[in-house]
């Protein structure tokens, strides 16, 4: 393997080099012309000239840039869909913040950058590109998450989320240190190997550390319990960031780095992910049932979410490498959906948190009730939406591989999982909500939330060029 | 066997001056004992052969950061920490915990090999600083960029959580 940096590999580089140029020309329009507008449209070109260089980009199975980072069909497809989160994130902050006041430039700044940590970390195969992926992404969402300074709810989320990011930062460190003890490497790929031939006790301590660090990242239980704090005082569109870039990225990592392991049916490994896939799915979802705070519910939503996109981790065979693939974009669309209809709501004093903002919304808007519906019964995986689909192949995977268990607590979570959805949904139609639309809703906030919902039945309707299409993709990837 | 006895003592001293740093209430105390730690840290450093590491070490950590603490510590004039209580009811749980994760490890570390246990060193003595800037430069090359962008976001985040709010 060639350990210098090659033409190709540069090229191959290309996603990355646009998303880190883009970031500098955002900071220096800043600094020659301070203007909200001007500022976006810079950011929304650079992601997409990024999203269009994937084009350009030479994805092969091998195409390693230096042992650091691979460049493959899989890291394609991961960094498609970072890129189209981000673009709608944008497009709402943009809706968001242009009713608040000061100076909200630099928001973007670090939107960019942490789209580039969340794209390091979806192609990293080495300890040293998980990190710092890791890294660049918690720092910019520290600054995103507090950056509402005049409420105190954004600096105390802001503030939570700094110490147990660094505190599970610090338990990946340690984590990685006890792997390199024993491996001698830091390569994923031989990493796997020595797991796969009974590792010895080093080897199994590291793992669980960075299981523990990973878990804080990924929101489960037990692991969980920054999530509802963060996700009610961050600003709207930072919690679909965090809802939806942040956890897809380690995600993909968590794939890429448990995925070529040989977790077998009965091993230590298997058993941690199962216990903490089933507990995600049930606390997730019953602690969900008890919250009054639409924000509130869906950081436990999202919690179970994760749970079940865990089976995939664990099912064996081609399929599931699809089933997660989907369901992420899925998951996406939805999560950004629904955020995006709180983002558009709230107002410069406060986020449309409460369910009483939404009491009659039908009757006052319509449209963006029936936007609202959409994604929140596609959260709970009704049939004709994107999430009915990506919960059928979640359970085609899992039966394929025969987890009972798993797939049974996935149907039993749908269930309850509906109760709460529906309990929005009914306030949405009630009939004394308050009279009167307030305000309009801004273009970009609207392009978003019409793209998005385009996305959602095209996926819920007909998946088949899509499912194709990723089909093809994952194929190459192993 | 004198090796032995050289790396005991800088790591009781770690452990003593870090134990020190933590449960000390004055704020420069502690900051002078982190001081001990991190010359004690380039003193193993040293021992393994890895002079270059110890020189950044002392450098960046004791030179640079500690100063940049103390800074702060004296601009910000907290010369002593507010007495609040440190301990509530859930102490023993969460001291317990800690333990029993503590024993564990110490447990599954005493009980497998590591490869150094085969003869094999670290690093060769006299070698480092070459070997490092071309491990930085090719294989490193990515990282190495992607880390000043670390530096950067931290800028970032600082200069705008620390900005005065501007009046419409």
């Amino acid at each position: 393997m060639n350990t210098a940096i090659s033409i190709s590999g540069l090229k191959a580089l290309l996603p990355f080099l646009i998303m880190t140029a883009a970031a500098m020309v955002v900071m220096l329009g800043i600094a020659f012309r301070r203007d909200h507008r001007f500022t976006v449209l810079l950011t929304l070109a650079g992601l997409a000239l990024g999203g269009g260089s994937l084009v350009f980009t030479p994805f092969a199975p091998d195409r390693y840039v230096t042992t650091l980072v691979l460049v493959d069909a899989f890291a394609g497809y991961y960094l498609a869909l970072l890129f189209a989160a981000a673009f709608a994130v944008v497009c709402l902050s943009y809706s968001y913040l242009e009713i608040q006041g000061g100076h909200r430039e630099e928001y973007y700044l670090l939107v960019l950058l942490a789209v580039l940590g969340a794209a390091v970390l979806a192609a990293a195969t080495h300890f040293a590109s998980f990190f710092l992926g890791i890294e660049i992404l918690s720092v910019s969402l520290y600054g995103l998450t507090a950056y509402q300074r005049h409420r105190d709810q954004s600096v105390e989320a802001g503030v939570k989320y700094l110490i147990l990011a660094a505190v599970s930062s610090a338990f990946i460190l340690f984590g990685m240190a006890l792997v390199y003890a024993e491996v001698g490497s830091m390569e994923f790929a031989r990493i796997a190997i020595r797991a796969g031939a009974a590792g010895g006790a080093l080897l199994g301590t590291g793992l669980v550390l960075i299981i523990v660090g990973l878990g804080f990242k990924l929101a489960v239980v037990p692991f969980h319990l920054w999530t509802p704090d963060v996700y009610e005082g961050a600003p709207a569109p930072v919690t679909a960031f965090i809802a939806t870039v942040s956890k897809g990225a380690v995600f993909a990592l968590v794939l890429r780095f448990f995925g070529n392991m040989d977790i077998r049916v009965g091993g230590a490994l298997f058993l941690i992910f199962t216990i903490i896939a089933v507990a995600s799915m049930f606390f997730g979802n019953l602690l969900a049932l008890m919250q009054q705070n639409v924000k509130r519910v869906l950081a436990y939503s999202s919690i179970s979410h994760i749970g079940y996109l865990l089976v995939t981790l664990l099912a064996a065979g081609p399929l599931r490498l699809n089933a997660s693939a989907f369901y992420l974009a899925a998951y996406f669309v939805t999560t950004l959906g629904v955020f995006g209809v709180v983002t558009v709501l709230s107002t410069r004093d406060r986020d449309a948190d409460k369910l009483d903002d939404y009491r009659g919304l039908a009757w006052r808007r319509p449209w963006l009730a029936g936007v609202f519906t959409a994604m929140l019964l596609s959260l709970a995986g009704i049939p004709l939406t994107a999430g009915f689909i990506a919960k059928f192949y979640l359970v085609a995977a899992g039966i394929g591989s025969a987890l009972w268990l798993l797939v049974i607590v996935l149907i039993v979570n749908s269930a309850i999982g509906l109760f709460y959805y529906l309990r929005i949904i009914g306030a949405v139609y009630s009939m004394d909500g308050p009279p009167g639309p307030s305000m309009p809703i801004s273009l970009s906030g609207s392009a978003a939330l019409g793209g998005l919902t385009l996305a959602l039945l095209w996926l819920g309707i007909y998946p088949g060029p899509f499912l194709a299409l990723i089909g093809s993709l994952m194929q190459t990837a192993h | 066997m004198i090796h032995q006895i050289i790396f005991l003592y800088f790591a009781t001293v770690i452990l003593v001056s870090a134990l020190l740093m933590i449960t000390r209430r004055n704020p420069i105390h502690s900051v002078l004992f982190m001081l001990l730690l991190f010359f004690h840290i380039a003193g193993l450093f040293v021992l393994l052969n890895a002079e270059f590491l110890a020189a950044v070490q002392l450098i960046v950590y004791a030179g640079a950061i500690l100063i940049l603490y103390l800074f702060v510590v004296m601009l910000l004039n907290v010369d002593q920490e507010r007495q609040s209580v440190r301990a509530n009811r859930f102490w023993p749980w969460v001291a317990a915990f800690g333990v029993l994760i503590a024993g564990e490890i110490l447990l599954l570390i005493s009980r497998s090999t590591f490869p150094g246990d085969a003869g094999k060193t670290m690093a060769t003595p006299g070698a480092g600083v070459m070997e490092l800037g071309q491990a930085l430069y090719t294989q490193y090359l990515v990282p190495f960029e992607i880390a000043s962008v670390i530096l950067l976001v931290g800028l970032i985040g600082a200069v705008m959580l620390a900005k005065k709010a501007v009046k419409e």
